[in-house]
């Protein structure tokens, strides 16, 4: 099964934080709407009970008598809506105009006894009213006390219309809101999605040899990776490269023995000779078979190469070759700390230090010393022995010995031509001297991090 | 002195078992990594030569599983790559050498004299032990630098004893360490061997340099000079 692709990815996240966001939103608006309203609703109820308290007149027999109009018109119209009634403790004893053919059981309504009671009430199956029962207590001038309840009901159907129609405002806005802001964040995705899809767009026209590398200008957050793939892809035009070189180079090097060869096949009559004469040539494209495979296969510098601990590798190479040397009776002296880590190729690495531990071990007396130490991006590799050293006047010759192959040296392997290329590889340095502790050959090298 | 040799390529391995006979080693050769392992669990080996690159069971396997074993003759390993990696992982596995291919046959008998000599705790490239030394290079037996000639067999024998002086070793393992593995064998052909040896290393009877232990088998008397060996 195919993975999600980013996009969708974020596409379906965020839309789905975006739609319950507003879900949520339009939730909480709706129900404080609501409550608002309700109370604005009761207050009017109030407000209508204290204009009917102010008009009305208390007798001092206990009766109220209300005026014939009232400042509210409504009160006065049947069937308008707002209604009102007052009640004693023996029942009705004034009802509004408009609650003509109306019917509202002031027993229903009278038998609380808090001072204010709202309660919603259905006057007929398609009317409901919400009432403010509102108790007074009237105290004549003797001190009688009476209790009036001030019915006021006002009907809830323009309550109910003004919440529907908030509502419908509100989903509306908020809906409109949300596809709004779905097609922007569309938008958005594609935007900030689009270097990813160039960096696929690039690697295809590499792919298909339109492109050498990708391009440059890629956002900061894909700057290493576009960097990255660049440097793969250069280090593998390098390798590319030195594969090239390595071939010519064999091709053409080889010309060189096997052409001494067929002469020496030709005109050489006596056996010995003749036997001496190709195993010396044999001897020499053995050897530049085994520079240019080497040449060829170093990796060289990139800046992905895992990182390798040197005091691992010297200490394998250096316990094998004890084996090999076991005969010598070879002391050898490590001086390196644990935790110095080389970037680098580990077939390159091993094919570096083994052929320089190889000759320490080959050329030495019996003592061979190893020192590495790192300091400011430079790793230094310096190995000694006490042997017989390499005399200054070859020292330039013996590094070079692969390119120059037909400069025979006796004695000497190929093992330092190899070093040295690898070491050029890393664009490191190379220095070949005198041991001061040891006296043998010190050979030192320099490899940037 | 028994030579296993564990080599895939047809051509090589012939004329290498060619060149370590011309030069009195007894050579077993096998062709894949299956059958060099078998030989070398079933017969007493003095050295074995093992190609890295081989079918059925790589070099290295085949080196874990006999020193597993507990098989501890020394063991060169050949390899193609010559990659210090192959190198060190053959050394890690067991290994006692290496040598990288293409190689001169007196480098790789050089090697397998100097792995046998030091299996034996001898130093010098030439044995010698009294008044007799022997040059296994060159093949060389001299007495008193006076040189003599001795047959492949009484050479292969010689070389042997030379190789364990002072202990004593049975017919059946000089049958064992100086006849291929599907030789004729005959152990009184040893009896023989040994007579005439003697006859030629101390014409005079005064040496008495092969001693017979009664039913153990015989034992090199003279001392290794001192030298030679390795301390």
């Amino acid at each position: 099964m195919n993975r999600l692709s980013l996009s969708n990815r974020l596409f379906i996240t965020v839309s789905f934080v975006l739609i319950a966001f507003l879900s949520i939103s339009a939730f909480s608006l709706n129900t404080a709407f609501q409550a608002s309203a309700d109370s604005t609703q009761q207050k009017r109820l109030k407000n209508y009970v204290y204009s009917l308290l102010t008009a009305a007149q208390f007798t001092e027999s206990g009766e109220v008598k209300m005026p014939d109009t009232l400042a509210k018109p409504e009160f006065s119209l049947p069937n308008s809506g707002l209604y009102a009634l007052v009640s004693d403790e023996k029942g009705t004893v004034w009802r509004s105009k408009s609650l003509l053919g109306l019917v509202i059981d002031p027993l229903l309504i009278s038998q609380n006894t808090e001072t204010e009671h709202y309660s919603t009430i259905e006057l007929s199956s398609d009317t409901q009213v919400l009432n403010l029962a509102y108790r007074v207590i009237w105290e004549n001038s003797i001190g009688q006390q009476y209790i009036f309840i001030f019915n006021v009901a006002e009907d809830l159907a323009t309550l109910k219309q003004q919440k529907m129609g908030f509502e419908r405002n509100l989903w509306y806005w908020l809906g409109g809101t949300g596809i709004a802001l779905l097609l922007v964040q569309l938008i958005i995705l594609r935007w900030s999605l689009r270097p990813l899809n160039s960096v696929a767009n690039d690697l295809r026209a590499i792919e298909s040899g339109l492109q050498q590398r990708l391009s440059n200008d890629y956002p900061t957050e894909l700057k290493q990776l576009t960097k990255n793939i660049n440097a793969l892809l250069d280090h593998e035009e390098f390798r590319r490269k030195r594969y090239q070189n390595s071939l010519a180079d064999l091709a053409h090097s080889l010309k060189t023995p096997l052409a001494v060869l067929r002469s020496d096949i030709q005109s050489t009559a006596d056996l010995q000779t003749l036997q001496q004469n190709s195993s010396k040539q044999l001897k020499q494209i053995s050897d530049l078979v085994h520079y240019q495979l080497q040449h060829a296969s170093t990796e060289g510098k990139t800046s992905l190469q895992a990182p390798h601990n040197i005091k691992d590798i010297i200490n394998k190479l250096t316990a094998s070759l004890q084996k090999v040397y076991l005969a010598k009776q070879i002391k050898s002296h490590i001086d390196i700390k644990d935790d110095i880590i080389i970037h680098a190729d580990e077939g390159d690495l091993y094919e570096l230090l083994g052929n320089l531990l190889d000759n320490a071990f080959k050329y030495c007396r019996n003592q061979v010393k190893v020192t590495v130490e790192h300091h400011e991006d430079v790793t230094k590799i310096k190995i000694e022995d006490d042997g017989p050293g390499i005399p200054s006047e070859l020292h330039k010759d013996v590094l070079k010995r692969g390119r120059r192959l037909d400069t025979q040296m006796e004695g000497q392997g190929i093992g330092l031509a190899i070093v040295g290329d690898i070491v050029d590889a890393y664009q490191g340095e190379i220095q070949l001297s005198h041991s001061q502790t040891l006296g043998g050959a010190e050979i030192v090298i320099s490899l940037n991090q | 002195m028994r030579v296993l040799l564990i080599e895939d390529e047809q051509l090589i391995r012939e004329q290498t078992c060619q060149k370590l006979q011309q030069k009195n080693l007894t050579v077993d050769a096998a062709a894949d990594g299956e059958e060099g392992l078998y030989l070398g669990m079933e017969y007493p080996y003095d050295v074995a030569v093992i190609d890295l690159g081989l079918p059925k069971l790589s070099g290295i396997e085949v080196i874990q599983r006999l020193r597993a074993a507990e098989k501890d003759f020394p063991i060169l390993i050949l390899t193609a790559r010559g990659s210090w990696q192959d190198k060190v992982e053959g050394l890690e596995a067991g290994a006692d050498d290496y040598l990288a291919k293409p190689f001169h046959y007196e480098e790789l008998i050089a090697r397998i004299n100097a792995l046998l000599r030091r299996a034996s705790g001898w130093a010098a490239p030439i044995l010698k032990c009294g008044p007799i030394s022997l040059n296994p290079t060159s093949q060389d037996v001299s007495i008193n630098k006076q040189g003599i000639t001795l047959t492949a067999y009484e050479y292969r024998l010689l070389h042997f004893l030379m190789l364990h002086t002072g202990q004593v070793v049975s017919k059946t393992e000089l049958i064992d360490h100086i006849y291929e593995q599907d030789h004729d064998r005959d152990s009184n052909v040893i009896e023989v061997f040994i007579k005439r040896l003697r006859q030629k290393l101390d014409p005079d009877k005064s040496l008495n340099p092969i001693e017979t232990m009664r039913g153990r088998g015989y034992r090199l008397t003279l001392e290794r000079s001192s030298e030679s060996t390795i301390s």
